[in-house]
């Protein structure tokens, strides 16, 4: 059942990937689509490889760890053996790339009735929602907030939105989450209505991790917007779209927010990286049974095909969300062709 | 000729990228009236000396540096002072022992009848979940917070400056290797690297160098995986610098390629090396708090701030102050790091913001 679900996602995985570089060579030329294709072949050997590597030159043997007592001789080697680590290095990770063709990331050492793909599915869906949700709220919000402080540049308005952007994006989440608790706390030991402090899955305990996660992307993205409209409504074209006597209201949305737009796409990649990072500091602090919990009890466990796991399905993740803003920022400004 | 006049020329050139135009071009015209006043009297001044006035007349930037120095120079200094001040109480595990604070403001002491104190005479902060004095463990890990910056700042600055440079002077292999190792890092975020790197070697560094071995790989980790950023910044800057006339004119002279760039182009780097510094200082504290927080960074005789949270958040029900203390320091320290950061970035490049 398992294998099934994993080899159809595979398949989806691939032909979106696919899809998305035809219709990328398709507009932007064979050549970009080449230096592409090429560029995200090395970057997942190379993430594969330094997880593969490090793990292979771990000191302490997982092996020996695990039968614990039970060891003998036998029952040793067979484990070796089962985990394919009796073989020299090249073969290991040439059997692991294989494996991980077929979306097959091993097992688990602890529980090894357990694959490593198995407990990803158990985990992503939390961090899946908590990621996202912050994201999407964060853009939704920050991107007109960003906007209204840039037509009110130099203002009241603008400072003060200034202020709380700078605040949100260099405090860490770590830093509010504490605070948000002792007020929490305080609001409950008064009797009064407050959220969940921990835990995930229902509303009240979903809206203040989300909330919180998404408040530095959000002063991210209010950062980003500002200064790009600041330098498009520089531009000619909207002196021109202004002389013409438009109103206002579609100078700005219709002329220069469409062309502020292309800077904020290229952002997403480094957001995205930013993001990853953040969940697993939120999904801590809030006992969130997600991916970033997850790893960190791997962590402790030293049950490293969960730690390798966890960091490839990462990273291919960004390197994939990498490729679809690159695709359309090609689509949104035709110039990048000819560069 | 001075080196840092054709620098200001150089950056005139380059376009405005991202950033707050209009203050920036305020900034520059208020700017160019001070050194023409400056001039007038009869003294014109270096654009590094100009830089440095303008970021003393930052005052935002100016407060948040004697923020920084003041808590910088309490955490490493303070320790002498404060394991000598403090009433002496009655604790240890037969009760009728007598401490003084030369035992209990040690940050390691553990004093089991003394749990989750609130602020007294004897703990100023109170205590935590083991008994610890919690000022005592905030200078200590402030004191990490610190040490692991400098560790993790001079690699990003060397590697950065002789990659960056290279790669910008001579182009080449070593150009493909620094855009292909950024592309990697650009999906490996800094802080996964630290993750697999304390998860693999973690065990072996704690049994090598004792409990701050593990610390030790992570500030490894951090410099090891951060100067790529602060390459490409020197790549683009040396890749302007490297047209400019003067770069001809001392190569006309015989200049060597080696003179060149020690010489010639490292000089005119100070600025931009200087502002991407001062910002990655903040994405250093941060990440070293969240690895520690993680419990992958400080282990637990050690102090840090970030593990000084983790500890303090399953006490917030018993002692919510706790958790407050090492929360503003950590969030005091950040914020001052990037207000002066912001600053320098204006004052040293006020053209380039970015």
């Amino acid at each position: 059942m398992s294998s099934v679900l994993s080899s159809a996602i595979a398949v989806i995985v691939g032909i979106v990937v696919l899809a998305l570089l035809v219709l990328a060579g398709f507009r932007l030329g064979l050549r970009f689509l080449l230096r592409r294709l090429l560029g995200l072949i090395f970057v997942i050997i190379g993430v594969t490889f330094i997880t593969f590597i490090m793990g292979y030159f771990a000191p302490g043997n997982a092996v020996y760890n695990q039968l614990g007592q039970h060891y003998t001789k036998e029952a040793y080697e067979q484990l070796t053996h089962f985990y394919g680590l009796d073989l020299p290095w090249y073969q290991q990770y040439g059997n692991f790339l294989w494996r991980l063709l077929h979306l097959d990331l091993g097992h688990s050492y602890i529980n090894d009735a357990d694959t490593v793909w198995t407990i990803l599915q158990r985990y992503v869906p939390a961090s899946l929602q908590l990621g996202i949700g912050g994201v999407v709220l964060a853009v939704l919000i920050g991107v007109p907030t960003g906007v209204i402080a840039a037509i009110r540049a130099r203002t009241r308005v603008d400072s003060s939105l200034q202020g709380v952007a700078l605040v949100l994006y260099a405090l860490p989440s770590f830093v509010i989450i504490p605070i948000f608790d002792i007020v929490m706390v305080w609001l409950h030991s008064q009797g009064l209505p407050s959220l969940a402090v921990s835990g995930w899955g229902t509303i009240d305990t979903m809206i203040a991790p989300i909330i919180i996660f998404g408040a530095s992307i959000f002063a991210y993205y209010v950062r980003l917007t500002r200064s790009s409209m600041l330098e498009v409504l520089q531009q000619d074209y909207v002196r021109t779209a202004r002389a013409k006597g438009i109103s206002e209201r579609a100078v700005i949305w219709r002329h220069a927010f469409r062309n502020a737009l292309i800077p904020l796409l290229t952002a997403v990649g480094p957001a995205l990286a930013f993001a990853v990072v953040g969940v697993f500091v939120v999904e801590v602090l809030f006992n969130i049974p997600g991916i970033g919990t997850e790893t960190v009890a791997a962590i402790t466990q030293r049950d490293f095909p969960v730690v390798q796991g966890t960091v490839i399905l990462l990273s291919v993740t960004i390197v994939l969300m990498n490729l679809v803003t690159d695709v359309a920022y090609g689509f949104a400004d035709p110039r990048i062709k000819s560069e | 000729m001075n080196p840092n006049e054709e620098f200001e020329h150089v950056s005139i050139g380059v376009p405005v990228s991202s950033g707050t135009f209009d203050e920036l071009m305020v900034s520059q015209a208020t700017l160019d009236a001070q050194v023409l006043a400056e001039q007038d009297e009869g003294k014109s001044i270096s654009p590094t000396r100009a830089a440095i006035r303008r970021l003393t007349r930052d005052r935002r930037a100016m407060i948040s540096l004697g923020i920084i120095i003041l808590i910088i120079g309490v955490s490493f200094l303070g320790p002498l002072i404060y394991t000598h001040i403090g009433p002496t109480i009655t604790g240890g595990p037969t009760l009728q022992d007598q401490l003084g604070p030369q035992v209990y403001h040690e940050y390691t002491h553990q004093e089991l009848t003394q749990l989750n104190q609130p602020p007294s005479a004897a703990y100023p902060l109170g205590t935590d979940q083991l008994g610890r004095d919690i000022l005592a463990r905030l200078m200590a890990g402030v004191q990490v917070s610190i040490l692991v910056t400098l560790v993790v700042i001079t690699f990003d600055i060397v590697l950065g400056l002789v990659v960056g440079t290279l790669a910008g002077f001579f182009g080449g292999w070593i150009d493909t290797f620094l855009a292909r190792f950024t592309d990697l890092m650009f999906a490996f975020p800094i802080l996964l690297f630290a993750i697999l790197a304390a998860a693999t070697l973690g065990p072996a560094f704690i049994d090598r160098f004792g409990p701050s071995g593990r610390l030790l790989l992570v500030s490894l980790a951090l410099g090891l995986t951060i100067w790529p950023q602060m390459a490409r910044y020197v790549r683009g800057q040396t890749l302007q610098l490297k047209n400019q006339q003067y770069i001809e004119a001392a190569r006309c002279v015989g200049g060597s390629n080696r003179a060149l760039v020690v010489r010639h182009i490292v000089p005119n780097l100070f600025n931009i090396v200087l502002t991407a510094a001062t910002l990655d200082v903040v994405g250093i504290i941060t990440a070293e708090a969240t690895l520690s927080l993680l419990g992958l960074g400080v282990q637990a005789p050690g102090s840090s701030l970030g593990l000084m949270i983790s500890d303090a958040s399953g006490q917030i029900y018993i002692q919510w102050t706790e958790v407050l203390w090492p929360t503003l320091v950590l969030a005091t320290l950040v914020l001052c790091f990037s207000f002066v950061g912001d600053g320098v970035g204006d004052a040293f490049n006020p053209r380039t913001k970015d």
